[in-house]
């Protein structure tokens, strides 16, 4: 088992990703693309190989997936997952990170408009109780919310975030459960990645006070299983994703210390494919894009040797937030020398 | 990609499995061109509709073919017919949605169809019962949650659906019904987070209407059922959680110094239990806030210090939490 990371392969893996154009897989997962190329870049940009896809190839398709159509009606538009899908506010998200990690959100401001457009989208999509949905027909969940305010923050509208701080927060409030952890609605279930997208949330609009910081973050360090995996709730399996929202979380609220980093460090290290390369759920599964991007991200955040800095509340590199002002209170671990 | 073992494959077998996929791949692409074309034309035939159901059996996943389906129910099929055919196309929706979940049971898109679906049933079938298509439609959507829940009791996107479906019923259950599933939710498996955590909520708004004695009664035999589950395995936190909403902030401390001797009691079983030794510390706590007549605080204090250097033994992956928590009864000291 390798306690290194295996950088190379990681980034031939991920260039390999983007080629394979006539797979079956490939095509089977076009409603993800956008999300895909996100993570991959994301994870390319933390192992500190920025160049290893082209800027111009990425930004170009990422202006190809505009829907021009979806929001005619209501004088936004917004991003497909791949050209010709429906405008989402999950795709839109990653189109705005990719934009602003290869600092290119110029590419908006169009005689069209299409910075103004996006961004009615994202504020169409709140609703009168605070609650945001992922496009027009109305599915509600907190990952919409954090993606609402991410979106928003990125492209600099700080004046309309802070004119509807008061009932999202509100609503984020009414999805916290007596665990200290969060749901996707009010009623549900605490789970590690709705937690991460409220404290991230509730951490964008500087309102951390919603949450009883020492009750979640028992909650969320009680997520670490023997093997150092974390889980996404209470008697669940381990899983590098699971791990590094609870990991974002915990550095967002400060309290990276009440888990054992080291364990943590081992058991994302041994779910590499040493052959292919690659980051999978856990040892011996198939590695794919999703879990690469967090499974590097988790490495950031532990301060393993030779990787970019990570901002927690984003999940894009902590330099390009902090250029943007956009930093938070967030604590990782230091960065450990080679 | 979760829960996929990794099998070595030889280059021959990836090559094989490719050329198997030409053809495959060939009609997909054809296929999927044709749907999104006729999406870009408008184009709301029966014909379009028959093709987004071949290309969703293919990609459960494809929202935008979601979506154009749903265009063409809203924008063709619904303004043409009558409430009697809109039940009908709906509920040939459901039954194709729900073979679909069968299979994929975590894909959002599916929840949400159903979802929209069962939105879209008009009142009927008369006007003496306008809810009856509602009313049959949502409980047989209850069952359907139940068989999902059947399959995987942690299943929580259809937990988060039951939450939705039982909001939804033209005549709600009585919480009496829902406290009976958690509970036999439950009782066949007492890691079941879920249903506990479902339990909490049906009892937090059973409670707010209730007095202050019947809610008293009910709370005691919600820790019976919850000691039942901690005595049985000390060391499942999914009662743990649950016992500590019931003691909530310990305002009333008879039962808490009364649950203090019943975790004390299992302790003596399981004595590194860290669930119970964790517990106790928070309880005790509790406890020397309140500072009632009658406690010894300083002999209290102690006793948590003592537990917190057991846990740091025990459970020293989070003895951080631990030795912090101790710094922290010293400046309350
Ligand atoms: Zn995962």
């Amino acid at each position: 088992m390798s306690s290194t990371l295996l950088v190379d392969k990681h980034v031939t893996y991920i260039q390999a990703l983007a080629k394979n154009k006539d797979d079956l897989a490939y095509h089977l997962t076009t409603h993800l693309r956008m999300n895909a190329i996100y993570w991959g870049v994301t994870a390319l940009f933390i192992m500190e190989r920025p160049d290893a896809l082209d800027r111009d190839d990425i930004l170009d398709f990422v202006m190809s997936c505009w829907d021009e159509e979806a929001g005619a009606l209501y004088f936004w538009s917004a991003f497909g997952a791949n050209p010709g899908h429906d405008a989402h506010i999950l795709a839109s998200l990653s189109a705005v990170q990719l934009l602003a990690t290869y600092d290119a959100l110029d590419r908006l401001d169009t005689v069209d408009s299409k910075r103004a457009r996006l961004v009615q989208f994202f504020l169409d999509r709140q609703n009168e109780d605070g609650s945001f949905t992922g496009d027009q027909f109305g599915e509600r969940d907190t990952r919409f919310l954090y993606i609402a305010l991410n979106a928003l923050s990125l492209l600099g509208c700080k004046d309309d975030l802070a004119r509807i701080a008061d009932k999202t927060v509100a609503h984020v409030i009414r999805c916290r459960n007596f665990d200290g952890g969060f749901g996707a609605e009010p009623g549900a279930e605490s789970h590690a990645a709705q937690v991460w997208v409220c404290v991230s949330a509730l951490a964008i609009l500087d309102r951390l006070d919603a949450i009883d910081i020492p009750l979640l973050a028992w909650w969320l360090a009680e997520r670490q299983l023997p093997t150092g995996g974390l889980n996404g709730r209470p008697e669940k399996l381990p899983d590098v994703c699971y791990s590094h929202w609870v990991l974002s979380s915990l550095s967002t609220l400060r309290k990276l210390s009440w888990i054992d980093a080291p364990a943590l460090e081992r058991f994302i290290l041994a779910a590499q494919d040493e052959e292919g390369g690659g980051i999978a759920d856990r040892t011996g599964d198939m590695p794919d894009v999703f879990h690469t991007c967090f499974g590097v991200a988790g490495l950031s955040l532990l301060g393993f040797p030779g990787l970019r800095d990570l901002d927690p509340v984003y999940c894009m590199p902590a330099d390009i937030i902090e250029k943007r002002g956009l930093r938070k209170d967030w604590e990782a671990l230091p960065r450990r020398a080679a | 990609m979760h829960g996929v073992k990794r099998a070595k494959q030889s280059r021959e077998a990836i090559e094989a499995k490719k050329k198997k996929e030409v053809a495959l791949l060939a009609d997909y692409r054809a296929l999927e061109e044709d749907v999104i074309a006729r999406k870009r034309a408008g184009d709301y035939s029966e014909e379009a509709f028959t093709l987004t159901t071949k290309l969703l059996k293919l990609n459960f996943e494809y929202y935008s073919v979601w979506n154009y389906r749903r265009q063409i129910l809203e924008r063709a099929t619904f303004p043409n017919a009558s409430p009697d055919k809109i039940n009908e196309v709906l509920s040939v929706e459901l039954t194709f949605t729900s073979a679909a979940l069968r299979q994929h049971p975590k894909v959002y898109w599916i929840w949400n169809h159903r979802s929209w679906c069962l939105e879209h049933v008009p009142d009927g079938p008369s006007e003496e019962d306008p809810h009856g298509w509602k009313t049959a439609n949502w409980n047989k959507e209850l069952f359907v949650v139940e068989k999902m829940l059947d399959a995987d009791a942690r299943n929580f996107h259809a937990w988060n659906y039951r939450r939705v479906v039982l909001a939804s019923l033209p005549v709600p259950r009585p919480p009496a019904e829902e406290l009976a599933y958690t509970r036999r939710k439950i009782e066949s498996n007492f890691s079941n987070f879920s249903a506990w955590h479902q339990r909490s909520k049906v009892f937090a708004s059973v409670w707010e209407t209730q007095e202050p004695g019947d809610v008293k009664l009910a709370k005691d035999a919600e820790f019976e059922l919850v000691k039942n589950a901690l005595f049985i395995d000390p060391n499942d936190q999914s009662g743990w959680l649950y016992h500590r909403w019931l003691v909530g902030d310990g305002a009333d401390v008879s039962i808490l110094s009364r649950e203090v001797g019943v975790i004390t009691e299992i302790l003596e079983i399981a004595p590194d239990s860290k669930w119970c030794l964790d517990s106790l510390v928070h309880y005790k706590r509790l406890l020397l806030r309140g500072t009632p007549l009658g406690v010894d605080s300083r002999a209290l204090r102690q006793e948590c210090t003592e537990i917190l250097q057991k846990l740091e033994e025990i459970d020293p992956m989070r003895r951080r939490r631990y030795q912090d928590l101790r710094r922290e009864m010293d400046v309350e000291a």
